[in-house]
């Protein structure tokens, strides 16, 4: 209606003086700008962190669970033991109905690899034929090996994408046969690609053997596992498994009540935890810089605001004489102010987005730019702009007009 | 019916504390279609009458009926209306906004119109073509000479077509010359039946007018 076209004359005319009063402009512009780009980059990160935690709890599985020997305080101080038995995993297996799977693993880090001369320190794992499955870890070329591979302690191996290309270059790996230590292991598969690890681990860099092979010919162990890896049917129940194992194995260790744990359960609410500690400190950062960058922002509006109302007195007491309402005067200054930090938000948006690119490849960030950090720092920079602009405009439209036109 | 009618007026100034009453009852009737000037001492209190003539401010008393209607008690915002569609200010320093082009300032008081229906643009084009200055539409008011802004300023009072141009010593900034030109243009507005009221000093100024009223510590005399 009529009144809105009033309103669009008079953001024009805000249109106009913030266009014409070019140094109010860039300053109270590049300083909410600064603001905005943090918050911007903080709802980006959050929301990549969440995105990169579905992603991880979804690749380790939603449903699963991995112990391994030795308790909390045994694991901080980098001292692992070997507390899980095969028989526990056994035990487990038949106490747990809806666990389907009950896969024992036992790890061997930074042993010498070799094809014909070419060599490569690499972590060898001993599993059984369900480590691809119970990982979701397809084979891609070749197969995967057997339950009587298992069985007999056959020298047979999965090997990971990374391993295969520095072991074997463009070489097919399958039906090669590589030195694990002075133990010839036939490569019958591989492994699809996994990538990296937040903290940086390849995860391609391995080598999957049976686990009655690597006890044997690689430990000399016939009793003791590195870790088990549960999956259950019913994963609306996992926390409670989380619990019922834990007394379960507790028992079967014959752990007196006042001893800890002698294993260290790890569920997708661990690894989430982890994650968000990550983000954590960038967003805390991030956050305290964004915070003062806008408040300081804000009382930079506000004062070139009330500085900008003093100098043009009578440009108000013109208006006021040709019919300006309070209302009319009030709603020019806001607009100026609202429309210089939608200006802000917008580079500041820019600005977030290039240095997150800065961010991303420096380190490998999880930042995820989506509208909803968009929409919050519009809204911030609106609020802003309403919130320090609205007292420099009550006082602009509080001006007497016989006082406002002697200037 | 007189165009302003202003019975018993009076304004007082609070002054720390005392009251300085500045106008004193004053009684004045304007007809439509008046060339009046109103001289006077200075410190007389022209310009406090002209700005309540203007509803630019209230008078502490009295009553003040401006084209028939009571406005000596309005809210502000009636007052912002009535200023709007009644009155077209001219003032001494031309008082244009400097980072608005010649046009934009001629459209000023249109943009508070209650209900735009007018081609305001086509509107103010006319007129700066009337006031001779056709081709300055995009100018700057610090390109212009004093005379040029106040044509500038005359043709911004014309925009919403009031019935009354107020004006306070609309040539005291300018040469001999081109104040006459100014008068000169003012006349032609008073031609073109709009009500004139205009403060000065300039004797040379005021005998353009077809009444002479003088005030003298509050009242006319
Ligand atoms: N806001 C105010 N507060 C107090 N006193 C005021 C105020 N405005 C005007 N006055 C006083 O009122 C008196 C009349 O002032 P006014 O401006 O109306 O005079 P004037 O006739 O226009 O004078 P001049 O010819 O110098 O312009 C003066 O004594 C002035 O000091
Ligand atoms: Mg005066």
């Amino acid at each position: 209606m009529s009144d809105a076209g009033r309103f669009l004359r008079i953001l024009s005319q805000s249109a106009k003086a913030v266009r014409s009063y070019t140094l109010r402009t860039v300053f109270c512009l590049v300083s909410v700008a600064f603001g905005i780009a943090s918050i911007t980059l903080i709802v980006a990160a959050t929301e990549g962190a969440y995105q990169k935690a579905f992603e991880i709890v979804a690749r380790f599985g939603p449903d699963s669970l991995l112990v391994f020997g030795g308790g909390e305080e045994a694991r901080a101080t980098g001292r692992r033991q070997k507390t899980i038995t095969l028989d526990d995993i056994d035990a487990v297996r038949d106490a747990f109905s809806t666990a389907y799977l009950v896969v024992p693993m036992t790890a061997m880090r930074d042993v010498p690899v070799s094809y014909r001369n070419r060599k490569y320190q690499s972590l060898v794992i001993g599993s059984t034929s369900d480590y691809s499955r119970v990982w979701t870890w397809p084979v891609v070329q070749g197969s995967d090996f057997t339950d009587d591979d298992v069985r007999g302690l056959r020298n047979v191996g999965l090997i990971g994408q990374f391993l295969a290309s520095e072991l074997f270059g463009d070489e097919d790996p399958v039906g090669k046969t590589i030195l694990i230590k002075r133990i010839p292991v036939k490569i019958v598969g591989v492994l699809s690609e996994r990538g990296t690890t937040p903290t940086g681990e390849r995860l391609d860099d391995r080598v999957i053997i049976p686990i009655s092979t690597i006890m044997r010919k690689l430990q000399n162990e016939t009793t003791y596992v590195s870790a088990m890896r549960i999956r259950f049917l019913d994963r609306e129940n996992l926390y409670a498994h989380v619990e019922e194992l834990r007394t379960f194995l507790r028992a079967r260790h014959k752990l007196p009540t006042e001893e800890p744990d002698d294993f260290t359960t790890v569920s997708p609410r661990e690894i989430t935890k982890f994650l968000v500690a990550l983000t954590g400190s960038l967003v805390a950062f991030l956050g305290i810089t964004g915070v003062i960058a806008l408040v300081v922002a804000g009382f930079v509006i506000a004062n070139l605001f009330l500085l900008s109302v003093r100098e043009r007195t009578q440009e108000i007491g013109i208006r006021r004489a040709a019919g300006a309402k309070r209302r009319d005067i009030m709603f020019q200054f806001l607009g100026e102010s609202v429309l210089i930090t939608t200006l802000g938000g917008l580079a500041g948006f820019a600005l977030a987005f290039a240095s997150s690119k800065l961010l991303t490849s420096v380190a490998e960030f999880p930042i995820h730019f989506s509208s909803k950090a968009f929409v919050v720092g519009m809204v911030l920079s609106w609020a802003v702009g309403i919130g320090f602009g609205l007292q420099p405009a009550n006082r602009a439209a509080n001006l007497k007009p016989i006082e406002a036109i002697k200037g | 019916m007189p165009i302003c009618i202003l019975e018993d007026i009076k304004k007082t100034y609070r002054m720390g504390d005392i009251d300085v009453m500045v106008l004193r009852g004053v009684n004045l009737l304007v007809e439509r279609g008046e060339f009046i000037a109103i001289m006077g001492a200075s410190g007389s209190g022209k310009t406090t009458l002209v700005n309540i003539i203007g509803c630019l401010d209230v008078p502490t008393s009295g009553r003040y009926i401006l084209a028939d209607r009571e406005v000596s008690r309005l809210s502000d915002d009636e007052l912002s209306v009535i200023r709007n569609e009644h009155i077209g200010f001219v003032f001494q320093n031309f008082y244009l906004l400097p980072y608005a082009t010649v046009l934009e300032n001629v459209l000023l008081p249109s943009l508070y119109v209650e209900k735009s229906k007018d081609d305001f643009v086509k509107r103010a084009h006319d007129l700066l073509a009337i006031v001779g200055l056709r081709e300055r539409t995009k100018f700057k008011p610090s390109q212009l000479s004093g005379g040029e802004q106040q044509r500038v300023a005359i043709a911004r009072a014309l925009i919403n077509d009031p019935d009354i141009i107020l004006t306070d010593e609309p040539t005291g900034q300018l040469d001999s010359k081109t104040a006459g030109e100014i008068m000169d243009l003012l006349v032609q507005m008073h031609d073109r039946g709009k009500t004139i009221i205009l403060i000065t000093h300039d004797p040379n100024v005021a005998k353009y007018a077809n009444r002479i009223v003088t005030m003298k510590d509050g009242v006319i005399v």
